[in-house]
């Protein structure tokens, strides 16, 4: 009695186990595509906010990390964009950032994804910040609660100093790897 | 920064700044349900701590060498279900045999945490946030120390409470709740210490 | 009317105001508290649970004379936890914005206890059609308590509805209500009145 009671509490959940894995199996087969080309639509429309004049994107690897080069209609390299993520106040925020790497300044930045606060973190998403970050030099940025005075002055959202430096910090170590794969921007 | 001063700050980073009750709302249920009183709030904290900090190691090396490595992430949320599952009976069972009177104080919870979604998510956070094993061990156990403290704040001012002239309507539930809200405020107070 | 339509009526009324989830059972707190911050996390959110709630009570109800049960618990965190993945795939294929927003509130429907103690106290010894009657009330109860809850969050915290401004701009959002603490002292407050309409207030947490 015993022995056949574990034996059938096994085979109930292994059965039950089964099922569902294959069943997963065809979600997964079917949502992946739909899946990767929302990614992918996002990661354009990023691409393009943060590199405005070009026409044509290149994808290069360098240095182990994808890098999507700008052209404009002429054949002209107008910016470099970049990806990448860090830690921010309640998850990781993932953004993109287009540099023109002859005048050595960022042209803009894009967030793809964040679990910032809503009403206060997620304001990263907003022109009002990202725009702190158009034109501005490679190096690095200072966060500041009032008007930015200075070049390397960037304004954090109010009440989201956090979210605001992460975001900050996060765009510093992107122009570091860009500068790091393309020589020091040359 | 050493790898040793990381895991320090992210120990520390868990229990105050992101701490799992009252700023990820992870584990609410035990913190309502199970803070009448110090004593069997500590017992549920030292529970679900030891299997937190069990599970923050097993997730990672479920992940790792097995979703990962076969590239099966669609079934992540089924295996670590299991895996707290089973971890939850083997503690109780382990306890049981090794250490009656452990088991005596921390018996009647572990069944409880199979359903705690503090472990879930902790199970989740781990590929998230890209942790090393070591990271991962560290994070379930400052995770636990975190809710132990809130658990056990919450459980010493309710305590108090009993004394206290509530509301006919706001007692029970709603003044813990409103409780829970004046700590999370004081919690805020820690956000920005330490970012990692 | 018949009996049967009498009962199925009274099963599915149950969750919308008697034992409603939130209110007046006071189980499923996490993503209660996590994603009321806007209404459209806070309808998603009622409407994800709502399905997979549904789902596992019909399948639960149908193959409740083959589990044993010792096994009963995890197996029917199995059955959920597959459909809450169907829902997250679903999720971030379709509607990539919402799921982003959920994030870890969607795998964690595995854990919320009301769809588990659903299981146990009404689809292992009910029949299908009020198995569903019981999870389609439990689900709308659930989902309109999330959404007032959202309602009072977003309108106070943000001065919107549905992501739509309301408050024009004289009026200064209290930020503290879209955060951790505003959450915890909405829902007490909310509870206390649905005490006062309610008068027989029970509310104790049955599920931990």
């Amino acid at each position: 009695m015993e022995k056949n009671s574990t034996k059938a509490m096994i085979i109930t959940l292994a059965t039950i186990g089964i099922i569902s894995a294959i069943l997963l199996t065809f979600v997964y087969q079917w949502t992946i595509p739909y899946i990767e080309a929302n990614q992918e639509e996002t990661r354009r429309i990023a691409i393009n906010e943060v590199l405005p004049t070009a026409e044509e994107i290149n994808q290069v690897e360098r240095e182990s990390q994808i890098f999507y080069e700008g052209y404009d209609s002429s054949g002209n390299r107008v910016g470099m964009a970049y990806q990448h993520s860090g830690g921010g106040y309640n998850g990781p925020i993932e953004l993109m950032i287009g540099v023109d790497l002859e005048a050595e300044e960022i042209i803009r930045i894009s967030i793809l994804n964040h679990q910032e606060t809503p009403g206060l973190g997620a304001r990263i998403t907003e022109e009002e910040y990202k725009s702190n970050f158009a034109g501005k030099p490679f190096g690095d940025y200072e966060v500041v609660k009032t008007p930015p005075s200075k070049t390397m002055e960037v304004q954090a959202v109010a009440g989201a100093t956090i979210s605001s430096a992460n975001t900050t910090r996060i765009v510093e170590e992107a122009v570091s790897m860009i500068n790091n794969a393309y020589g020091g921007g040359s | 920064m050493s790898e040793f001063t990381q895991l320090v700050l992210l120990f520390f980073g868990t229990v105050f700044v992101n701490n799992f009750i009252l700023v990820r709302f992870l584990g609410i249920c035990p913190f309502l349900g199970v803070s009448k009183q110090v004593e069997t709030a500590m017992g549920m904290g030292l529970a679900t701590t030891f299997v937190m900090t069990l599970t923050g190691a097993a997730t990672w090396l479920i992940n790792t060498y097995i979703l990962e490595a076969l590239n099966l992430p669609f079934l992540q949320y089924v295996s670590f279900i299991i895996v707290i599952a089973s971890l939850v009976q083997f503690v109780e069972m382990f306890i049981k045999k090794t250490s009656p009177v452990l088991y005596k104080s921390l018996g009647i919870f572990l069944p409880l945490i199979t359903t705690n979604c503090a472990i879930l998510g902790l199970a989740l956070l781990i590929p998230l946030n890209g942790y090393s094993f070591i990271g991962s061990t560290v994070f379930g156990f400052g995770a636990g120390i975190g809710f132990t403290l809130a658990i056990v704040l919450m459980a010493g001012l309710r305590e108090k409470l009993e004394f206290g002239d509530v509301p006919g309507v706001l007692k029970g539930v709603p003044v813990t709740l409103i409780i829970a809200g004046i700590m999370a405020m004081a919690f805020m107070g820690f956000s920005g210490l330490i970012t990692i | 009317m018949s009996v049967n339509a009498k009962q199925l009526i009274s099963d599915f009324k149950n969750g919308l105001w008697q034992e409603n989830p939130i209110f007046r059972l006071v189980i499923g707190m996490c993503p209660t508290l996590a994603v009321t911050n806007t209404m459209v996390n806070g309808l998603a959110m009622g409407l994800a649970t709502s399905f997979v709630l549904i789902s596992s009570e019909i399948v639960v109800s149908l193959i409740k004379k083959l589990i044993p049960g010792d096994v009963r618990i995890p197996s029917y965190i199995l059955i959920i936890a597959t459909f809450v993945t169907f829902v997250d795939y679903f999720l971030k294929a379709f509607y990539p914005s919402i799921a982003a927003s959920l994030s870890l509130f969607v795998p964690l429907i595995v854990v919320n206890c009301l769809i588990l103690g659903r299981q146990e106290t009404f689809a292992s010894q009910n029949p299908v059609h009020r198995s569903f009657a019981d999870a389609l009330g439990m689900g709308i109860g659930f989902t309109w308590a999330l959404l007032l809850l959202s309602a009072v969050r977003e309108l106070f915290g943000m001065g919107s509805m549905f992501g739509l401004q309301i408050l024009g701009d004289w009026y200064r959002p209290m930020v503290i209500m879209v955060l951790p603490a505003g959450a915890f002292i909405t829902l007490g407050i909310l509870i206390a009145i649905m005490n006062v309409i309610g008068k027989n207030a029970t509310n104790d947490t049955t599920c931990h």
